[in-house]
């Protein structure tokens, strides 16, 4: 490449690197590659003194390509790219070897780690050669916002950003909003009653003219990327069996809170669910707490009643997470039952307490004290339940292998709760192709990133909130919904959307419309044009991934920043025979 | 009586090839007259008798157009490689063997020693006790003999000598040929040089008339006599591999039109690097399984990758022969 004035970095990072890569060696033979106008080292690149060095150099060296060996480009290529854009260089015109992260942090050899060092910066210095300055596009964003799932994450995201004057279409399975808290009477740690969290809202959605809720309906398509989706909405047949006219709406952004089911109880046969009459799931327990009276089916006031955490969570042979709301949930049963009938009396199996959550330790504390009989249980030792015998003043007997006691105890119960652990829901791989989102191995969709971007998905304009992602509290919940409807405020105050520059595209003169990589890309970005015969990237939903790069057979395909003779070329400086000689 | 235009110099000739290239040009048939009409064949060993010492006698760039057909497999063909590019001013490298190496490239996966031992030890049909090799040179009382050198490698032309131009095909088709030659003849403008000629830009799936849909996942790969083939559906979408989408068009899909797959002799589109890796980086992309054991199943049903991957394109590839 003519002309190219590259300008290398090689960062320390503290002693990240510096103590296992010779980098003064590293420098001394970046200097002398062909195109390189100057090399530094130093501490922290990423720092803003490190940061001004490179927009300094690129002013008064004309340097006209950056190479920054440091972390992963994960951490810090947006940092070192925003550097060349104050400098007023074309941020693409960069390249960053990760000598942290894949040379460092896993070699121990100083001779080895500094020649894989100058094997990686050389790669990078030869890819870098290569770069084209790109320029990102921008589409317009659509303020309006579908929400899916009408339970207490799609209701207050709905609300947020209805109150904030958004158009939002709300749609909703079932007959009415509420989803799984509408069954719940009251709410853990705080006691707080879940009709009242809801009927606020409720009435709240009624009355705000931007929110359209669509009850008994579904989402059957959508189409379109960030700022500019376009789906359909049919009302789904109740007892008529008509065919309903799907309703088409146009949006930018779409929240997807399609909540939870619970653990299938009976699915545990040996805790006799559906068999055992006064077998009940927690689900069962709030209806009849819901309706003001606990019975065993009987009609009866149960004098004993034994609550069984963990029914289908924290099990290798059902589902191996943990419930998350369940502990607290037992404790406020504790609590209701015995506020019901104080001379009841409860015994609480568990495995493990989780009361992680604010005031949760507290409530515990409170339970304790309120005399419930606590019996811990080994994970793969689950208790037994038996019918009681004639003579028992109980129906049913529980055998317990105790675990702090060692001892096999057999407790008495009228009435067993087991409190059914969360899954995804049987529609969930619907729904995430519907938007086009992934799924883990347990169902739940999943985020752009676990930490930093918990309501993101890796589809630009699809946020996810609540328990469709994991299992998770109320406050959790809503906390989620708020920060995807803050999310797609932020977007839609923008007004238009930066589109990544780094797309495939596809070369029309060249394509054949073979058709190969039409079903191949996980961002459904690929249309066919019939009429022209070839295909055709719509580069706002590209991801960059080089799928159909891989698979073009005419190499009609290009990945911008990703192009065959810039990785060829990169493998060409990775390859290269490097020797390490210590100073 | 009306000046004539000077005519232009023609040579085609032939290295390791198999013929069917010299065999295209005269499939000119009557267009010959057109052809002499325009132009004097000043060199053609499969036709005409000319001497190596006739072209060394040439001045340099007296031959207008060499059709340069064949790969480059010994000293022989080396040295007219060179000694037609001193004397040309435009060379074609000519068919598959000259453009990417072609079916002789296949040699690759063998070396020099292990190609003779083959043939003059190992052979079926071969009797050779003394186990007698060719000489490159031998003593008579006349004087030394001579015979070419045997390389360990086939090289296309252009890894040779520099080309001008490529007419893709086994063998080109002549009509393409005709056209590019009028195209020379009336003084049209010439492409770039470099270019590949006498052959379209896009793959052959834009021409092939067969019915394609975005179904392209392979369960099964099957050779074409294992199916039942509809006559109207992508052969891919068949479950038969058929080079077509990685070769260019220009042949008018001959293959195919005769309800085979495409061979891919017309060589890859302009940007593809490595025909080969090209090729099957794009089937694994469809292959439909995600299990490793399934997924080596379906491949081993691919007979011959290197042979059809590679078909012609092997001297040419990134990786273009066995390690030595």
């Amino acid at each position: 490449m003519k002309n190219c004035r590259i300008g290398v970095y090689i960062c320390m990072c503290g002693t990240n690197i510096a103590k296992i890569v010779d980098v003064e060696s590293v420098s001394k033979f970046v200097s002398e590659l062909p195109n390189v106008t100057l090399v530094r080292t130093y501490k922290y690149m990423c720092s803003n003194p490190g940061q001004e060095m490179i927009v300094q150099d690129i002013k008064e060296n004309q340097l006209n390509r950056i190479v920054v060996a440091a972390c992963s480009p994960n951490m810090h290529e947006r940092t070192f790219r925003g550097a060349l854009r104050s400098a007023g260089l074309n941020q693409y015109l960069f390249e960053m070897a990760n000598i942290r992260e894949q040379c460092s942090w896993v070699h121990d050899d100083t001779k080895e780690a500094t020649e894989k060092a100058m094997a990686m910066i050389l790669a990078a210095i030869r890819k870098v050669e290569l770069h084209e300055p790109l320029e990102s596009m921008s589409v317009d964003m659509s303020p309006n916002v579908l929400v899916i799932g009408g339970g207490i994450a799609g209701m207050t995201a709905a609300l947020e950003l209805a109150d904030a004057g958004h158009s939002v279409h709300l749609v909703e399975k079932n007959a009415q909003l509420g989803g799984n808290i509408a069954r719940v009477d009251l709410t853990a740690p705080y006691l707080y009653s879940a009709r009242d969290l809801l009927t606020e809202r409720l009435t709240r959605i009624r009355d705000n003219k931007h929110i359209k809720v669509y009850y008994g309906s579904k989402v059957i398509n959508l189409s379109g990327y960030i700022g500019n989706f376009t789906a359909a909405i049919q009302k789904q047949n109740g007892k008529t069996g008509t065919n309903h006219d799907p309703v088409e709406i146009h949006i930018g952004n779409v929240i997807v809170c399609t909540g939870y089911k619970e653990f299938d109880a009976s699915r545990i046969t040996h805790y006799g669910y559906g068999k055992l009459p006064n077998v009940i799931t927690s689900f069962e327990l709030e209806k009849m707490i819901r309706a003001g009276r606990i019975e065993t089916k009987e009609g009866k006031v149960p004098q004993y009643v034994a609550i069984i955490h963990c029914v289908g969570s924290r099990s290798q042979e059902f589902h191996t997470y943990c419930s998350r709301v369940c502990c607290m949930t037992a404790l406020k049963y504790a609590h209701e039952i015995k506020s019901a009938n104080p001379k009841c009396y409860i015994s609480d199996v568990y495995i493990d307490m989780h009361a992680f959550g604010k005031g949760h330790e507290d409530f515990y504390l409170r339970s304790s004290e309120a005399k419930t009989l606590f019996l811990m249980y080994e994970k793969n030792d689950r208790p037994v339940i038996h019918r009681a015998g004639p003579k028992d003043d109980c129906e049913m007997l529980i055998e317990v292998n105790e675990k702090l006691s060692g001892e096999l105890i057999e407790i008495p119960a009228d009435l067993v709760v087991l409190m059914v652990g969360m899954e995804a829901r049987p529609d969930s791989a619907e729904v995430a192709h519907l938007v086009n989102i992934s799924q883990d191995k347990d169902g739940w969709f999943i985020e752009s990133h676990p930490k930093l971007e918990p309501v993101a998905t890796t589809t630009d304009g699809i946020f996810i909130a609540g328990t469709c992602v994991a299992p998770k509290d109320i406050p959790d919940t809503v906390a989620q919904a708020r920060a995807a409807a803050a999310r797609i405020m932020a977007k839609i105050s923008k007004g238009k959307i930066e589109v990544d520059a780094v797309y495939s595209e596809v070369n029309e003169d060249i394509c054949s419309g073979c058709r190969f990589c039409n079903k191949l890309c996980p961002y459904s970005a690929i249309e066919f044009n019939e009429k022209e015969g070839h295909s055709h990237i719509i580069s706002a939903l590209c991801k960059a991934c080089g799928v159909c790069v891989a698979a073009c057979p005419s190499a009609a395909i290009k990945g911008r920043h990703f192009t065959d003779a810039q990785v060829l070329s990169e493998i060409d400086g990775l390859t290269q025979t490097i020797q390490y000689v210590e100073p | 009586m009306k000046e004539q235009k000077p005519k232009l110099k023609l040579a085609v000739y032939w290295a390791a090839a198999c013929g069917g290239c010299c065999v295209s040009v005269l499939d000119v048939h009557e267009k010959l007259f057109d052809v002499v009409a325009a132009a004097d064949l000043v060199f053609w060993p499969i036709a005409l008798d000319f001497k190596y010492k006739d072209v060394e006698d040439m001045p340099d760039g007296h031959i207008d157009v060499t059709l340069f057909n064949g790969a480059v497999r010994n000293s022989e063909n080396e040295y007219m490689a060179r000694l037609l590019r001193k004397k040309t001013k435009i060379l074609v490298a000519y068919g598959s063997c000259a453009h990417l190496g072609g079916i002789p490239g296949l040699a690759n996966f063998f070396t020099g020693e292990e190609i003779f031992k083959r043939v003059y030890e190992e052979s079926e049909s071969t009797i050779n006790p003394e186990k007698i090799r060719p000489q490159h040179e031998y003593e008579v009382p006349e004087g030394t003999l001579e015979i070419p050198v045997f390389f360990n490698d086939v090289r296309p032309l252009d890894r040779v000598v520099d080309v001008d131009y490529y007419l893709p095909g086994c063998p080109p088709q002549t009509e393409r040929l005709l056209e590019v030659f009028l195209a020379i003849v009336t003084g049209a403008e010439l492409p770039p040089k470099g270019s590949v000629v006498g052959a379209g830009t896009k793959a052959q799936c834009d021409e092939c008339i067969r019915k394609k849909t975005e179904n392209k996942l392979i369960k099964k790969f099957y050779r074409p006599w294992e199916i039942n083939d509809d006559g109207e559906s992508c052969f891919m979408e068949q479950g038969v591999l058929c080079m077509g989408p990685a070769t260019r068009s220009g042949c008018g899909y001959r293959c195919i039109k005769g309800n085979a797959p495409c061979r891919g002799c017309y060589g890859p589109t302009a940007d593809v690097i490595d025909p080969g890796t090209k090729m099957m980086s794009a089937i694994a992309s469809i292959i439909d399984a995600k299990d490793p054991d399934e997924l080596e199943k379906i491949i081993s049903d691919v007979v011959d990758p290197a042979g059809t991957f590679y078909r012609f394109s092997l001297p040419s590839a990134i990786i273009r022969r066995k390690l030595l």
